[in-house]
């Protein structure tokens, strides 16, 4: 489009009622919709995760014993590797890139405050969890969170996510997916004690770490070493998977295009 | 050209059902009824009475049924309680699960109120009928007008609440980025409007009143609230378009490409333009020849009715099958059990028997504004009186 039709379309825009709207979203977005105050948890710890994708090879070692550990139904995960196929612009080499996902454990998370109950709750060492036997199954927060890192337990009919194996961690041991890890790939720890193998790493690789949809403002406290910055928002890929669906509209199983 | 390719992700279920579709559009119909009885009802305007029945009936309705939908959309409905055990100020839902039975409350006793009169006259009628009217009329008092007036403006007070939760519940999720924008509330609004004067064109040829002024002022609120959608609609695309606004700018693009989005917009781009223009059209008619077209106004209504629950479907279903943060979108079939057909064919046909009930045992054609049973048998030939003197000043003016 040529710079003087989009300025004329913009003159518009503004012109149409838009003025109006302005006090309506500061309502919606100050006052309600704020953090609650944090809440149980240890208050002089803050767990963070550090992921260095130059030593995942995508093995899904992590997806799996996170789900054996945290026994998530079948086809909800609380974290998991997505992988990409990715060819180089120019030379077209091809090459596959890993990306492990879980929740952000986000310093502003944007699925605690939506939740009617306050089932949802950060606890005071950063983790967010969720209080299963409060939770009324509302699935605000699912929606809430630009990570895809929430689900609906269909057994219990509540919200579940990646709790950073909090009950594991509180017995002096590993999340499963860290202990699982082939290639040590994932490092959680305490980001307050600047001893903490993720605190040296923070430091050191500070300019070269990547979070998820910074542009949030969720703050995630997931770091990423060697990411790619095409993947940091949702990835312009073509998806590959295709559900092959009966006459009745049930799945039967995928088809790949390739 | 993509030059990366999605190997390995995750498909991630929609988390609202078509239980939210439900309750956003009857609480929608709902609030917007209440201000199409509002006229007649809280601000005594005569002429507006006729429609005011309909939309009240419409209202009550509407109101009674839409809580049932949302509640059957938490995936665990008995713990329903919690809402008010655990409220919490800092979410929109909470707000509005506190506003919802005080709304609830309002319209009941609105629609008593001004339902009464009537209710009193028909204490002597046979059958179920007159036993509902003895039991429900609570004595022989006058209804003050004062008392229709203070609870029709307290709840229209909590309906702009309800306006403006389901609106804000839904705007400030940033992470789906075509629900993040302002236009959102504002949208859901006028489009409840064209839906509630749909609705009210379509009980005004079912319940057989065929009321005239009735199908003209509501082809009027029409064709404003189809110019407010299309401006929201159009404001909202310039945003995108022109980049003004990270989140609409985002939420083209979550899109581009896809053609089942493009014949989405473009279908709902066409309704709403064909739909103004038939509007517009009936509207400019001479006098003479109103009331043969006017009498076709319900199919207007329908279509109405058509965009008022797309828009939500559209927004509230298909939005979630938006990727976040993977590539492409999410497969979704609506199910054939209560999650998903069972579930939108049961509200309507709860809504029906609602209406039945009420027609059945309510005499909802007399309701008034306030008054006593006494002024029904006067004000029925005064009525019939000032409908014929309507019917030739439209006659003279046209």
């Amino acid at each position: 489009m040529d710079p003087i039709r989009r300025t004329l379309l913009g003159q518009l825009a503004r012109l149409s009622a838009g003025a109006a709207m302005v006090p309506l979203s500061s309502i919606a977005s100050a006052g309600i919709n704020q953090q609650p105050p944090r809440r149980e948890g240890d208050p002089s710890k803050r767990y963070g995760m550090l992921i260095d994708l130059r030593q995942c090879i995508g093995c899904q070692a992590c997806t799996v014993s996170c789900h054996i550990e945290n026994a998530a139904p079948l086809g909800s995960f609380r974290t998991t590797v997505s992988q990409y196929e990715v060819e180089h612009q120019e030379s077209g080499e091809v090459a596959t890139f890993m990306l492990p996902r879980l929740c952000n454990h986000c310093e502003n998370p944007p699925c605690v405050p939506v939740c009617p109950v306050e089932a949802t709750f950060q606890r005071q060492d950063g983790i967010v969890v969720v209080d299963s036997d409060r939770c009324v199954g509302c699935a605000y927060c699912v929606n809430a969170c630009p990570y895809d890192a929430r689900f609906i337990n269909e057994r219990t009919q509540t919200a579940d996510k990646c709790t950073f194996c909090a009950h594991r961690l509180e017995a002096g041991l590993l999340p499963a997916c860290v202990e699982s890890c082939v290639g040590g790939a994932r490092i959680i720890g305490d980001m307050r004690d600047p001893e903490s193998q993720i605190s040296r790493m923070i430091s050191e690789h500070r300019d070269a770490l990547m979070v998820l949809q910074p542009e949030k403002n969720t703050l995630p406290q997931v770091f990423y070493l060697g990411m790619d910055e095409r993947f940091v928002t949702r990835p312009d890929a073509e998806p590959v998977a295709l559900e092959v669906l009966d006459p009745h509209g049930q799945e039967m199983g995928y088809e790949f295009r390739h | 050209m993509n030059s990366a390719i999605e190997l390995l992700a995750p498909r991630y279920d929609i988390a609202w059902y078509p239980w939210a579709v439900q309750y956003f559009f009857l609480i929608a119909l709902s609030y917007a009824s209440l201000w199409l009885a509002a006229p007649a009802l809280v601000f005594g305007r005569q002429r507006w009475l006729p429609t005011a029945r309909l939309a009240l009936l419409a209202c009550l309705t509407t109101t009674l049924v839409a809580p049932v939908a949302l509640l059957a959309d938490l995936h665990q409905p008995l713990r329903f309680w919690h809402f008010y055990a655990y409220a919490n100020s800092h979410s929109w839902m909470s707000v509005g699960s506190l506003v919802l039975p005080l709304y609830l409350v309002g319209v009941i006793v609105l629609a008593w109120l001004a339902w009464r009169p009537a209710l009193q006259a028909h204490r002597q009628a046979p059958g179920l009928g007159g036993f509902v009217a003895r039991w429900l009329s609570l004595g022989n008092a006058p209804t003050p007008r004062a008392l229709l007036v203070l609870v029709g403006l307290g709840t229209l007070a909590l309906s702009t609440g309800i306006m403006l939760y389901t609106g804000a519940e839904v705007a400030i999720v940033k992470a789906r980025p075509l629900w993040n924008t302002v236009w959102l509330p504002p949208m859901f609004v006028a489009t409840g409007f064209i839906a509630a004067t749909g609705l009210i064109l379509v009980l005004n040829r079912v319940s057989g009143l065929h009321d005239m002024a009735t199908n003209r002022q509501m082809l009027k609120v029409m064709l404003g609230a189809c110019l407010v959608a299309g401006l929201v609609a159009g404001s909202w695309f310039l945003d995108g378009i022109n980049a003004n606004v990270g989140s609409v700018a985002a939420a083209m693009e979550s899109v581009r490409g896809s053609a089942e989005w493009r014949s989405t917009a473009l279908w709902g781009g066409l309704t709403g333009v064909v739909l103004f223009g038939a509007v517009l059209f009936l509207l400019t008619r001479p006098a003479a020849r109103r009331p043969a077209l006017y009498a076709w106004a319900w199919l207007l209504g329908l279509v109405a009715l058509h965009v008022g629950w797309m828009f939500r479907w559209v927004v509230l279903m298909d939005v979630q099958t938006v990727a976040r943060h993977s590539a492409g979108f999410h497969h979704y079939g609506i199910p054939a059990g209560s999650s998903g057909v069972l579930g939108i064919v049961g509200t309507f046909g709860l809504w029906l028997a609602a209406v039945l009930v009420v027609d059945l045992l309510i005499p909802w054609r007399q309701a008034r504004q306030g008054g006593s049973a006494a002024d029904l048998s006067c004000a029925h030939s005064a009525h019939a009186q000032r409908a014929a003197e309507t019917t030739e000043g439209a006659l003279r003016h046209g």
